[in-house]
């Protein structure tokens, strides 16, 4: 009967190699792997043929998914080749690792982990302990500053497979022998551990038990010295036993999921992730044909991915590039020019030196943003039943049909369907759509087209990879794009659609970025944006629960640039560009009533009085700056009719002057009705127009004056008709002219009306 | 001005010589592959520049104080034929590492073409002696060799300073060189091949692309290697002080040397505004159009220090600090003031202790 021990590195494409050419010299009739046995109705879907990789085991506890553990598999993953190897030839295949039912029955309700295997610990913001990384602490023995690197030149890049399981084996032990003297595990985790590693012996005994000959088991490096000594011992099994009595129990599920190359990578948070899982792929591909290609199709792949980006790549670059990195390689002393090297040659040739390339080719080539894929016949995920359990609370069964509904934002249940269908959307998932523009309902209202189609089973169990809950998903997923994103309009887009879908965790992220983007901002229209989101945070995020200490320094920062850049911006637009300012200055004074801060609202009028009172602005936006000074009464009546004077002044050309009125009177004419003073002076300013000049602005007035209510243009026609000097001049404050008496008689009932007390003195006064 | 005294002695030694001791010890220590004609093996010279500790325990001083792959970029690229082009903004030693690597590699860093505006092909190819080519026409006597000329045939480094001051078609007639490794002499229908050894090493300011931009088959001929301005503010405020008490003895500034406390508010504000965000990396902020560079904190200091000295009580104030500083940001008269504001307003304003200088930095608007 004999045993093979195959310690291998977690996605390490070299180990995974070796492990497939160790197990054709030697084929086992059983294969055990490091992963949970709960899996394994799951497993023989790792041989469909519609798996496509990376993809990851998903095991929860079906009553409360927050319990959840991921396993990723990459192509090159060992696990997956052993899994495969003995999937193809019919050899039995089994996990040995402790049934996460008993793990998660322990574990307390908390944000899903990514584990493979479950103590392949994560790394820490210090150094980690040689336990937490036990080839880091060999690389550093052999002079590695990473050891990534050090397994890659001494095990992945090497060209003969034979021993290296032995020696890892040996060296584990070594490394083993030392930590336990040197720093004992605290009491949990050993206990974790050794419990662990007392399931995977008892697995292979059973396996032995079962009369298999040549079994061949492949587990993780560092177990390897504690499954061999185990298993030579006489008394371990009793031992064994006594470490795995009364172990709590749970109900757990499993299923695969699909995976991207991103959540493979360490920065994703991914405790046994690597660095690099595009060039690790390229690696595992170029392994099977011809590892002398290994460089050159590399740099044809950075090329293509160059020459796609209009960037200059031509075949002497990747000459020179692959001889630079086997120079510096040599220099270094390594046999083969790592990714490493690579990517150093890439900068220095291709790149001119600069950064900018490598983040491409990081993005894109290192790490990938391949997504995997799952055959059909897996299990449903945790997602697809969280969204049934809410659809079921809300009363919201998804059906067929197409139909619309208005919510009414004020009743909880009406809320909460809203924000479902929010939260589906921020996950790409369009079962509802949002119909806009409905006049005359208040904000409270929310008409939605809701139509379920059999398809969006699809983008739930692609929105799985985020989260077990439609609410975490789509935290992470906003939290994710908000980290990609580095558009102002979009990530103030992005806001609005956390702040909506009520997600507070992703909202205070967003905002964050939001801050830092708007700091390198310099488009004023931008940062116009990403204010009214931010002040409406700022006023209601009491009632959404969220921190409001955090939006403040952010809104006075946006602020603070805004004002400084606003009037440049504006004096850089020509009439058209201008005409898309319009409904921003709105939505910003607006905002700034929200806010109610006076230091900003100082800064907004300062940045509008500069528009207002410089000749070079665009007329509509000097205008518009004008009349909400006006409306905030910030200037005052006299003042407005001197400066409307003056832009409507003969030295003024004619257009701008048009375009200045337009922008002043915006929708509504009512003003000049009430302020006779601001009348004469538009009407003097027509009337003393040459024909000349006249008739190009003509069209421009009649745009303006379009858009005012029939009623107020029928009363201006009145003012007109009458005899200019005959009209009383009227303007705004001026004193009303009527009957006092009469007027106070009708001041009782309407203090009645209006619920007011009214004391006689003032009623006497005609003042309510 | 004519000097009042000559100098006995030069007042700056070359590389080679200065440092003859190092290579020396370092060349018997040497046991590795040498490229052909190479003084020391690249390991060797990378050590040269970096520093390190020989086998017998002596200490090699370290000449370059950065990161250690830049310099192994280098050293690399030069043990290839491909040319090296050292990229960085003023002062960051791209002519000190030019310089020590020839001289660590040929044992020579004379060779040596400046680039100007005003730099002609007869300085990167040949020019005659008149006189000679007048009395007896052609001949290999009557040719004048420039520095690279002379490289290619002693297989030696040499070196092109300011590569993109140099006019675009005198940067063409290095194409063939780089390329072809041959420069022909058409009037003797002859040419001058170049050795093994032979190598360019070529800096330029990455600032001042727009003075002579290279072209992309020149480009093509160079592998690049930006050296960045300082890691650390420590790293930063030491090279500051460092100049400044030289340039302070130099010019005879009778004023104190300057408080570390005022270069380190100093070396922040230009780090800050320099990378585009706060220290601590909370903020991040708008970078202004000029360089910012280690050079202009150190002209800076030096001119608040002369400040100082004659118009103040002869220690350096934040007011003498901050007409410098205003010039040193704002290169741009409109974008630069908005970003200056920006900043003072936003992080000035409301750091601890930087009062004072948000005042001062406000009254020269």
């Amino acid at each position: 009967m004999s045993l093979h021990f195959y310690g291998i590195r977690h996605h390490g494409p070299g180990s995974a190699r070796s492990l497939s050419l160790a197990l054709a010299r030697n084929v086992p009739d059983c294969v055990l792997v490091e992963g949970p046995p709960d899996a394994a109705a799951v497993l023989p879907l790792l041989g469909d043929a519609q798996m496509d990789f990376p993809v990851a085991l998903l095991l929860y506890v079906p009553d409360d998914p927050k319990r959840a553990t991921y396993f990723p598999f990459a192509a090159y993953s060992p696990e997956t080749v052993a899994i495969r190897f003995a999937l193809e030839r019919g050899i039995p295949v089994r996990f040995m690792d402790l049934p996460m039912a008993h793990v998660l029955a322990r574990r307390e309700s908390k944000p899903v982990s990514v584990e493979n295997p479950p103590s392949e610990p994560v790394p820490e913001a210090t150094v980690p302990s040689p336990r937490a990384d036990p080839l880091g602490w060999l690389a550093q023995a052999a002079g590695y500053e990473d050891s990534e690197r050090w397994w890659e030149d001494l095990v992945e890049h090497r060209r003969d497979e034979s021993g290296i399981f032995e020696a890892v084996g040996e060296a584990m032990t070594a490394l083993r022998a030392e930590m336990d003297s040197q720093s004992p595990l605290e009491s949990e985790k050993a206990l974790e551990e050794e419990q662990r590693e007392a399931w995977m012996r008892g697995a292979v005994r059973a396996a032995q038990k079962e009369g298999f000959g040549n079994i061949a088991v492949v587990c993780g490096a560092w177990h390897v010295p504690a499954l061999q000594g185990g298993l030579s011992k006489s008394d371990s099994p009793k031992e064994d036993a006594a470490t795995l009595k009364n172990l709590p129990r749970t109900k757990v599920a499993a299923t695969w999921v699909p995976w991207t190359n991103n959540r493979l990578s360490f920065a994703s948070g991914y405790g046994a992730g690597i660095e690099s899982p595009g060039w690790y792929e390229h690696l595992w591909r170029c392994r099977a044909d011809n590892p002398e290609e290994i460089a050159p199709r590399w740099m044809a792949r950075v090329a293509g991915l160059l020459r796609a980006q209009d960037l200059d790549a031509s075949p002497a670059h990747l000459i020179e590039a692959v001889r630079l990195a086997q120079t510096l390689a040599a220099l270094r002393g390594r046999a083969i020019a790592g990714l490493e090297e690579l990517t150093e040659a890439t900068r220095s040739v291709l790149g001119f030196g600069d950064d900018a390339v490598l983040n491409l080719i990081e993005r894109d080539l290192v790490v990938g943003e391949k997504m995997g894929a799952v055959p059909d016949a897996s299990p449903t995920i945790p997602l697809q039943n969280d969204l049934a359990g809410e659809q079921k609370r809300l009363r919201f069964p998804p059906e067929s049909a197409q139909k619309v509904f208005d919510f009414d934002l004020r009743k909880p249940n009406d809320l909460d369907r809203s924000r479902l269908l929010h939260r589906l959307q921020i996950l790409d998932i369009p079962w509802g759509a949002l119909e806009r523009n409905r006049s005359g309902k208040g904000t409270f209202h929310e008409l939605w087209r809701v139509q379920w189609a059999p398809e969006l089973a699809i983008p739930v169990i692609q929105a799985g990879i985020w989260g077990n809950t439609v609410a975490a998903a789509a935290t992470a997923k906003a939290s994710d794009r908000a980290a990609k994103s580095s558009e102002l309009p979009a990530l103030s887009a992005l806001l609005d659609a956390t702040l909506l879908a009520d997600l507070p965790r992703a909202i205070e992220l967003v905002m964050r970025r939001v801050e830092n983007v708007a700091a390198t901002s310099t488009d004023a229209a931008h940062l116009m944006d990403a204010l009214p989101p931010l002040a409406r945070i700022h006023r209601y995020g009491d009632v959404r629960g969220t921190k409001i200490e955090a939006v403040a320094p952010i809104l006075e920062g946006i602020g603070a640039r805004l004002w400084i850049n606003l009037p440049l911006a504006c004096a850089a637009q020509n009439d058209d560009a201008a005409r898309e300012f319009l409904p921003r200055f709105q939505a910003v004074a607006s905002a700034l009533s929200l806010w109610q801060n006076e230091g900003a609202t100082a800064g907004w009028q300062g940045a509008l009085k500069n528009i207002a009172a410089r000749d070079s602005m665009p007329g509509l936006l000097a205008g518009r700056a004008t009349r909400i000074l006006l409306d905030a009464e910030a200037l005052g009546a006299d003042e407005v009719a001197t400066t409307l004077s003056f832009a409507l002044s003969s030295a003024i050309d004619p257009t701008r002057a048009a375009s200045w009125i337009e922008g002043f009177l915006g929708q509504s004419g009512l003003l000049l009705l009430h302020d006779e003073r601001l009348w004469r002076a538009i009407d003097n300013w027509v009337c003393g127009l040459s024909p000349e000049a006249f008739t190009p602005i003509l069209p421009l007035l009649r745009r303006t004056w379009s858009q005012f209510a029939p009623a107020e243009r029928r009363e201006m026609g009145e003012m007109v008709r009458r005899p200019r000097e005959a009209a009383p001049l009227r303007s705004a404050g001026a004193a009303p002219d009527f009957d006092v008496e009469r007027a106070q008689s009708v001041l009782p009932v309407l203090a009645q009306l209006l619920g007011i007390e009214m004391s006689d003195s003032r009623a006497a006064q005609g003042v309510i | 001005m004519t000097p009042t005294q000559t100098p006995n002695a030069a007042l700056r030694q070359h590389a080679e010589i200065q440092f003859a001791d190092e290579l020396e010890r370092l060349q018997k220590h040497d046991d590795r592959q040498k490229p052909p004609q190479w003084k020391l093996s690249p390991w060797a010279v990378a050590t040269y520049i970096l520093g390190g500790t020989l086998p017998d325990g002596s200490e090699i001083s370290a000449k370059y104080i950065g990161s250690r792959r830049i310099i192994e970029i280098a050293v690399a690229t030069l043990a290839t034929d491909r040319a090296l082009l050292l990229l960085g903004v003023p002062g960051t030693a791209k002519s000190w590492v030019s310089e020590h690597l020839s001289a660590a590699i040929s044992g020579d860093s004379t060779m040596l073409v400046q680039g100007t505006a005003g730099t002609s092909e007869e300085s990167v190819r040949y020019g005659w002696n008149y006189a000679l080519l007048l009395s007896k026409g052609p001949s290999r006597e009557a040719l004048v060799a420039s520095p690279l000329m002379r490289a290619m045939a002693q297989g030696q480094i040499a070196r092109v300073e300011e590569l993109t001051r140099i006019p675009a078609d005198v940067q063409d007639s290095l194409i063939t060189i780089l390329s072809e490794k041959t420069l022909p002499i058409p009037e003797l229908g002859d040419e001058v091949q170049a050795v093994k050894g032979f190598n360019v090493i070529a800096t330029a300011n990455n600032r001042d692309k727009g003075v002579n931009e290279l072209s992309s088959a020149l480009k093509r001929r160079f592998n690049t290697v930006i050296l960045p301005t300082p890691a650390t503010i420590e790293e930063e405020i030491a090279i500051v002080q460092k100049r400044v008490g030289e340039l302070g003895r130099a010019l005879e500034i009778p004023a104190e040397a300057p408080a570390v406390e005022e270069i380190r508010r100093l070396v922040t504000v230009f780090r800050e505004l320099r990378d585009g965000k706060t220290l601590d990396g909370k903020t991040k902020l708008k970078s202004p159009s000029g360089t910012l560079s280690v050079a202009e904190a150190i002209s800076v200091t030096a001119s608040g220090l002369s400040l100082a000295a004659h118009f103040g009580d002869g220690t350096l104030r934040v007011g003498d600090l901050a007409s410098g500083l205003l010039g040193a940001v704002i290169k741009d008269p409109v974008q630069d003031a908005a970003v200056w504001r920006e900043y003072l307003e936003t992080v000035a304003k409301e750091r601890d202790g930087w009062k004072d200088l948000y005042r001062a930095c406000r009254d020269q608007e």
